[in-house]
């Protein structure tokens, strides 16, 4: 006899499938990457196209996130207005909806026959769809709800005490956000943006819908890997890799507090 | 110096009604059982609330005023608060809680210095809100409301969550500054002795049961 508390026995057994579906595949990325010519199929000329493409439109797209999302998800938080739950209803739905289908809405909204595409393009002659753009609206339109659920959550949990306190010290409504809001949700705050960044890096179906597949344009990492699949290239292979080394890296930065801000989704 | 309150605050079930004029500098007690709308009065006169009908008025300034639509934001009130658990800010030292507001003249100040001496916090002076006990967090509240520049000090259960000895420090605490203290205090607590101990002038607040709960407070 074993002292201690029993448990359902078997049960974590039936868990081993769900484990290996996710372990194998990443394992076998890590197996066939050539790794004798790995530097040179992530550095030649598409490759890094591609790269300095993603990297570029990732963080446009994240610092808009943070630009706008952070006051909408304090409106969401603090807001008393009837329609809230429909607003936070309608911006979570990117995170639920297929992203192809995300490129097809964003497609006929500023596509040029689009609802403000139309308008955009006889107005000012300005041709949104398929442009680097475009990339960035697709990868937005996918990652910021992330943002905005994950910083909801944050200023939710902002002790309304403390800030109460600070207003009868003598700061104002936009010092208080400032110096006392804003610092109590920064590890919230590191931990959306990480994440958002991730979502964007990795965005595939609403950007070749609505941004299409142009190298040197709107081709970014996940599309190029897609691309050099399909054409045999080995370099499919080893761009997988370098993702799969980024989303470690992402999962190693949110480790500790601010995987916890996250889970908690604030202090 | 002087608080005149008549006002009525309606939240949905919850309702409370509060009638209370203090003429003079002195500490105003409110001993309550717990939901009973003490902290709901608290947060009306710092204007953290506004008050659902009827008016506040501080040194003869109507500071909100339902019938005049007249509301002034807590950082003109000239208010000062230690709110339950202290209310310190937690992601600041203890001096930058204590001048937050104010900036580095006061930090120069010789009346910083005395505070931060009567009060024992030299030795805490650089540490964190979580790095303190509970006795010390309330010692550098208080401290932090009586550098305040205020004319009402609102005081919530300022001894509630701390152990016997440190009720002890912190009562003697109070007592010698409520006694300094130029404007009006309002003091509240579930517990009456604590009124009893710290207040020159007290009153109950009286729950009736029904389809709202009424809180009536009144002093004259």
């Amino acid at each position: 006899m074993t002292r201690r508390l029993s448990h359902p026995r078997g049960l974590s057994l039936i868990g081993l499938p769900a484990a290996a579906l996710v372990i194998v595949p990443v394992a076998a990325v890590v197996w066939r990457t050539p790794w004798s010519n790995f530097w040179s199929a992530v550095s030649n000329d598409a490759s890094r196209t591609a790269l300095v493409l993603s990297l570029r439109t990732s963080v446009v797209a994240t610092l808009l996130a943070l630009i706008f999302g952070t006051p909408l998800a304090w409106f969401l938080a603090n807001s008393n207005l009837r329609g809230r739950s429909l607003v936070r209803a309608l911006i979570i739905l990117p995170m639920v909806l297929p992203p192809v289908v995300g490129g097809v809405a964003l497609l006929f909204a500023f596509g040029r026959r689009g609802l403000m595409g139309g308008l955009l393009n006889d107005w000012f002659g300005i041709r949104l769809a398929f442009t680097e753009t475009a990339t960035v609206m697709a990868q937005f339109f996918v990652a910021a709800p992330f943002f905005v659920v994950v910083m909801e959550a944050a200023f939710e949990q902002v002790d309304q005490r403390v800030v109460g306190a600070a207003r009868t010290f003598g700061a104002g409504p936009w010092r208080t956000f400032l110096t006392v809001t804003i610092p109590l949700v920064g590890p919230s705050l590191i931990a959306a943006t990480v994440l958002t960044w991730a979502r964007a890096l990795g965005e595939f179906g609403a950007t070749i819908t609505f941004a299409g597949n142009t190298p040197g344009r709107t081709q970014t990492v996940p599309l190029a890997v897609y691309s050099a699949l399909e054409s045999g290239d080995d370099s499919a292979l080893a761009l997988s890799m370098l993702m799969v080394i980024v989303s470690v890296a992402v999962l190693v930065a949110l480790r500790g507090r601010w995987m916890g801000a996250l889970r908690r989704g604030g202090e | 110096m002087s608080l005149e309150m008549r006002c009525r605050f309606v939240r949905e079930a919850f309702s409370i009604e509060v009638d209370l004029s203090i003429a003079s500098r002195g500490v105003l007690g409110v001993a309550g059982e717990n939901g009973s709308g003490k902290t709901t009065t608290l947060d009306m006169i710092a204007g953290l609330l506004p008050c659902t009908s009827g008016s506040i008025i501080i040194d003869d300034e109507a500071v909100d005023d339902e019938s005049t639509g007249r509301f002034v934001q807590p950082e003109h009130r000239g208010v000062a608060t230690v709110f339950q658990g202290g209310g310190l800010l937690p992601h600041l030292s203890v001096e930058r809680n204590l001048i937050f507001g104010r900036g580095r003249t006061l930090r120069a100040s010789s009346r910083f210095d005395d505070i931060v001496e009567a009060f024992d916090l030299r030795a805490l002076l650089a540490r964190e809100p979580r790095d303190l006990s509970g006795g010390q967090r309330q010692r550098a509240s208080l401290a932090r409301a009586f550098l305040s520049p205020s004319r009402v000090l609102l005081l919530d259960e300022p001894t509630t969550f701390l152990d016997a000895d440190s009720r002890e420090v912190v009562r003697r605490l109070m007592k010698e500054w409520f006694a300094v203290y130029e404007g009006v205090v309002v003091l509240v607590s579930h517990d009456a002795d604590e009124v009893d101990a710290l207040a020159d002038r007290s009153v109950r607040v009286r729950v009736s049961r029904g389809t709202t709960t009424a809180a009536v407070l009144s002093h004259a």
